[in-house]
């Protein structure tokens, strides 16, 4: 067997293996363990964004009811009720899960959730790209030129804030474009969450003043910010919600943080130098106000009760508010609000503020339909291809295997995007296109030569030798025509010229020689 | 080698006295008066994107994915109205606004909103809030599940666009040396880079024409095209000068016979992707695509076939005469 063949064959084999098609999806895949919950206390983990697709952990049942998928797994967890401890199976483990308490006054419809994000189990390891799977991307832009010490410290930081905010199928990368700006490109599969968008555009520097005199800042003076419902949320001791001035209705929220002894300190300092005055709400409180200021910009204003004054404490309370059309608006926005403010508090600032230059929410949706849709295009467009090489040559010995090549060359571009874990995108499927239109441009170049009449005389190295010619000086081409567009515009077209530069040579090295040789060795040009 | 020539000459000659017919009787005896058609089409071409400029200051009207803006897409379940829409939009907004709809074999399957923002310093979050409440009035039970937005940032798209022209060139420039590296001969080299250069021109030309407004993906076409456009200008090529049996003629005749077969594939390929595709993306590259293939059909075979036919035949006659 011809050399060529087997090269085409290995390769056909090894993408199948990368790709690794799935024919049972039953079960549940988990995207994401929000922190705390009680997925999380069961020892259950986040896949991190390395996990290829149909190696991520799969719910198989709960209570040893089988979970079919992710209809199906919603259904099965509210028919559990509140503390009830229960057995979830996945392909790794079994783990005992117990129901949360029903909140105080929540109504009996309201859904008890263990904390995961579950999505349908992926039917192959071709990672798809956020245009296709749904999902937010926000493309980032440093307000001023940083070193790329900075650029990797902001990335860390980012991926950080999305990890505390409880996020953790991401992907972060930075790109520079041909004019030297530098970009930070952040993409969240499967979750439409625009809201995120501003606690990475923040820089964070938050700061408590009191007097115009920073007391203490986010980072190192705050040595632990409470995150779970007993000592953060809405805070009803001060009112909690109430209708707002011209309609609506506001929130206040609260949380505990601790603050380093050296922070106390300063704060004792400052709260030493204020005189007591009587406060309207009946009581003493100090002259001043603790202000909190985020990025510049005052998000509240706190009373410091008189009995305070001079003494270094290190537990209090950061407040804040949100508003909204409804109370149940407004408690979303609040909450909202203390989640971005606690995270920011965690994280610490970050060297320089950004600007959102990008933002896209794709919905799964939409983007199901379109991978759905693009199969029939690409098939129909093979389909037609192949009819108008049959019309010309009349011959299926001719016109099945530029089928067979041309899905060969899709396929093993696929393969090798699921072997690297690169996502593919739309314009990455416009990449797949040229390649594959391309490739029966240099497939009509080699039959053409192999059934020319007039001259017998030649041999087959000859002949192919030509066609090859022809088919290298055009692959050169497509391809310094695609290398400037490798960092052009933040790189939003590198998936269209990686592709492209990938499947070309993919192509001329090894399925469209062996289409030559099938052609010299099957088809004749007198066989008519 | 002179020998070689000699016998060219002389099977060219005898080609001469055979009868032609119809279409190859015309394409053989006028082929320099045809060369008349691509240089008009050159010409107008440059005129339309002049007159284009002196009016807006754009070589092209682009999309708010070069320019700035919103593009919000909602799927659809049930067919929507979509000149109400617009109409609604019109009322509540200032921007400029382009709505489509996109159509999979004749049912309407999705609808485009675009908006550029109405000021440089607009809030485009919520402009995207203003959009999505007047769709609602519309669909009433519309969910973050139902739709896509995308945003872009004037100044993104800005120096996206600035890069990608840029890459554009560049990868032209990069096209050219390989051919004149490749065919290490003036004149053949230049009307491929020309035929190349033509075909862009014009197809740019019918982008104004025909009101497209280039996105990001539009860029990527006219990049594709450098690439389907020099295949049968070297296989043209190649034929006309690393061959030597029969006329010059012949082998252009030859060239003509795959080239055509190529561009029918192609041209197949494209049609079918344009009548099922539902991704406006891909709609506007196949749009691109289709008229730069038929432009590049009459660059190629009128324009570089008739300089290099002119071209070769002048050297073979000249090395048969030595």
């Amino acid at each position: 067997m011809n050399f060529r063949f087997i090269l085409l064959i290995l390769l056909l084999i090894l993408s199948y293996i990368a790709i690794n098609p799935q024919f049972d999806t039953d079960g549940a895949a988990i995207r994401q363990v929000e922190r705390g919950s009680p997925a999380a206390i069961a020892g259950i983990e986040s896949p991190t964004g390395a996990v290829a697709p149909t190696q991520r952990e799969v719910i198989q049942s709960i209570n040893g009811q089988p979970v079919l998928d992710v209809q199906n797994y919603y259904a099965l967890l509210l028919g559990l009720s509140p503390n009830q401890t229960f057995a979830l199976q996945t392909n790794e483990a079994t783990y005992r899960i117990t129901m949360p308490e029903r909140p105080e006054n929540a109504s009996e419809d309201l859904f008890l959730d263990i904390g995961l994000t579950v999505y349908e189990v992926p039917s192959n390891n071709i990672r798809k790209g956020l245009d296709l799977s749904g999902g937010t991307r926000v493309v980032l832009q440093p307000e001023e030129r940083v070193v790329p010490e900075d650029l990797e410290l902001i990335i860390d930081n980012i991926e950080q804030r999305l990890n505390v905010f409880g996020l953790s199928d991401i992907v972060i990368r930075s790109s520079r474009d041909l004019a030297g700006d530098d970009f930070i490109i952040v993409e969240i599969a499967g979750a439409q969450q625009s809201e995120v968008a501003e606690l990475l555009a923040n820089q964070g520097v938050f700061e408590a003043r009191i007097a115009n005199q920073t007391v203490f800042s986010g980072g190192d003076d705050i040595i632990f910010v409470c995150r779970t419902p007993d000592c953060s949320g809405i805070d009803t001791r001060q009112g909690g919600c109430s209708p707002a001035q011209g309609g609506g209705s506001a929130c206040r929220f609260s949380f505990s943080i601790t603050l380093s002894q050296a922070a106390a300190n300063r704060q004792a300092q400052a709260t030493n130098a204020l005189s007591i005055v009587s406060s309207p709400g009946g009581g003493a409180s100090l002259s001043e106000p603790l202000d909190l200021y985020l990025d510049g910009e005052l998000i509240d204003s706190l009373s410091i009760s008189a009995d305070l004054r001079g003494r270094p404490v290190t537990d209090i309370q950061i407040s804040g508010s949100g508003s909204g059309a409804t109370q149940q608006l407004a408690i979303e926005d609040s909450m909202a609000n203390m989640r971005q403010l606690q995270t920011i508090l965690v994280t610490g600032s970050l060297p320089v503020s950004l600007d959102i230059v990008k933002m896209d929410s794709i919905s799964p949706v939409l983007g199901a339909e379109f991978v759905r849709n693009a199969i029939i295009m690409a098939l129909v467009a093979v389909l037609a291809v192949a009819t108008i090489i049959f019309i010309r040559y009349r011959r299926l010995l001719v016109s099945i295997p530029v089928i067979v090549t041309m899905l060969s060359e899709g396929f093993i571009i696929l393969g090798f995007a699921a072997l690297i874990g690169w996502n593919l995108d739309l314009v990455a499927i416009a990449g797949i296109l040229i390649v594959v239109g391309t490739g029966v441009d240099h497939q009509i170049v080699i039959i053409d030569e192999a059934l020319r009449k007039e001259e017998k005389a030649r041999s087959w190295r000859e002949r192919f030798k030509r066609a090859f010619f022809i088919i290298f000086a055009a692959y050169i081409t497509t391809v310094v025509a695609m290398i400037p567009l490798m960092s052009a515009g933040a790189g939003l077209l590198r998936g269209f010229a990686i592709t492209t530069i990938v499947g070309a040579t993919i192509g001329v090295l090894v399925t469209r020689p062996a289409f030559a040789a099938f052609i010299e060795r099957y088809v004749h040009e007198d066989d008519d | 080698m002179g020998k070689k020539k000699k016998k060219s000459v002389l099977e060219q000659k005898k080609a001469d006295t055979t009868k032609r017919l119809g279409i190859d009787k015309f394409y053989h005896d006028y082929y320099k008066q045809l060369l008349i058609i691509p240089f008009v089409l050159l010409l107008l071409a440059i005129i339309v994107i002049g007159i284009n400029f002196a009016q807006t200051g754009m070589l092209v009207q682009t999309g708010v994915s070069l320019s700035g803006g919103l593009t919000l897409s909602v799927s659809l379940n049930e067919p929507m109205d979509k000149l109400a829409l617009e109409e609604r939009l019109r009322e509540e907004l200032p921007n400029d606004l382009l709505v489509r709809e996109t159509v999979e074999l004749g049912v309407q399957r999705a609808i485009t909103i675009q908006a550029a923002p109405a000021r440089v310093d607009e809030d485009l979050l919520a402009l995207e809030g203003q959009v999505i409440s007047v769709v609602t009035e519309f669909i009433p039970t519309l969910s973050t599940q139902d739709y896509t937005v995308e945003i872009v940032g004037p100044t993104l798209g800005q120096a996206f666009l600035r890069q990608t022209v840029f890459a554009l060139i560049f990868a032209f420039v990069l096209m050219s040396i390989v051919v004149f590296y490749y065919f290490r001969s003036f004149v053949p080299s230049f009307a491929i880079v020309l035929a190349a250069f033509s075909n862009m021109v014009i197809t740019l030309a019918a982008v104004i024409l025909m009101d497209i407004r280039l996105s990001t993906a539009g860029i990527a076409a006219f990049l594709m095209l450098i690439g389907y456009s020099v295949d049968t200008d070297i296989l043209l090529s190649t034929r006309v000068l690393k061959r030597k049996e029969k006329s010059v003629y012949d082998r252009i005749k030859s060239a003509i016979g795959t080239g055509l077969l190529m561009n029918a594939s192609t041209l197949a390929a494209i049609t079918a992707s344009l009548l099922i595709t539902r991704s406006e993306a891909i709609q506007q590259i196949m749009i691109i695509l289709l008229v730069g293939l038929i432009v590049d059909m009459i660059n190629t075979w009128i324009q570089n076939a008739g300089i290099l036919r002119w071209y070769a035949e002048k050297v073979e006659s000249e090395g048969g005469r030595k």
